[in-house]
């Protein structure tokens, strides 16, 4: 039997990455991300563990912190969302399993969850149309978490820079309808897109 | 109506699930009288005005359970506290009356 290698398929079936006046959308390829959940009274003991492989205090509300490569994101009490580049075959639940054994509970999401980057000074006023949460600067700015809902369909997002870009995560299955919907708020934003 | 959740801040209705009352605890069913504990704990109920404390679940956020303090006839919600703390006894409106 010949070798074969499995090679990963975009969810967005869609989606190009693309760049309009005002805004550019492009959908994260090739990331690694895991979940983790603190044990009981476990808390302390995981953020001293997390403090020490990554040199970062593990965010008690909704923000995000960046460590050694990886995007820590609040994701409800005592949870956390964990995201890196795949590369090198880097794979965070067996690493986060490794380092936080006994403490967390940790899943794997890579498969489970895409991500969409949103970015440029029209990306509010987009997903605006969309989100049911105040995105104004003074309220949601750089490293702002939120776990919410977009257009019906249930995101967890935050924010990387202050560009602004934003990132939405949703289970896999939606990425079609979340992007029709993107789309959508797009054209009715930004005049060259119509 | 807007529930402000103590994690996720200031968020409308529509991210909530209501849960019922907050304050009938589950009786104990190996007890003699589990049936008549039993009848009380799902259907009396004395549905009054006023103040109620409701379990309420952030089912599209944080997922967090908590205990909402809510004026049934207003809907004015004077207190919004984490189900956790009030199951064990840390939360601010218990403090209060400690």
């Amino acid at each position: 039997m010949a070798d074969s290698t499995l090679q990963p398929t975009s969810a967005f079936s869609h989606l190009e990455p693309t760049s309009l006046p005002g805004i550019a959308i492009e959908p994260r390829e090739n990331f690694t991300m895991a979940s983790f959940a603190a044990g009981k009274g476990r808390l302390e003991a995981l953020a001293a563990a997390i403090r020490e492989a990554y040199g970062v205090e593990l965010p008690r509300r909704p923000q995000r912190v960046v460590g050694n490569g990886i995007v820590f994101v609040w994701l409800g009490p005592d949870q956390w969302l964990a995201i890196a580049e795949r590369t090198n075959n880097r794979d965070l639940e067996v690493e986060l399993k490794q380092r936080v054994a006994g403490l967390a509970s940790v899943v794997d999401q890579s498969d489970g969850r895409v991500i969409v980057r949103v970015s440029g000074p029209l990306a509010r006023e987009v997903l605006a149309k969309g989100v049911p949460i105040d995105l104004h600067a003074d309220t949601f700015g750089v490293n702002a978490v939120a776990i919410t809902h977009a257009s019906h369909i249930g995101v967890i997002m935050w924010q990387v820079d202050a560009a602004p870009t934003f990132e939405l995560a949703m289970f896999r299955s939606y990425a079609d309808s979340f992007a029709h919907w993107l789309l959508e708020a797009v054209a009715s934003t930004v005049p060259a897109a119509a | 109506m807007r529930i402000a959740c103590p994690y996720c801040g200031e968020r409308s209705l529509d991210e909530y699930l209501y849960s019922g009352d907050a304050t009938v605890r589950r009786p104990d069913f190996a007890s003699p009288t589990a049936q008549a504990d039993f009848v009380k704990y799902v259907y009396e109920r004395k549905n009054s005005p006023g103040q109620h404390r409701e379990l309420w679940y952030h089912a599209a956020g944080c997922h967090a359970w908590l205990v909402v303090t809510r004026d049934v006839s207003t809907h004015i919600i004077t207190a919004v506290e984490p189900a956790k703390d009030v199951a064990l006894g840390t939360a601010s409106s218990m403090k209060d009356t400690a």
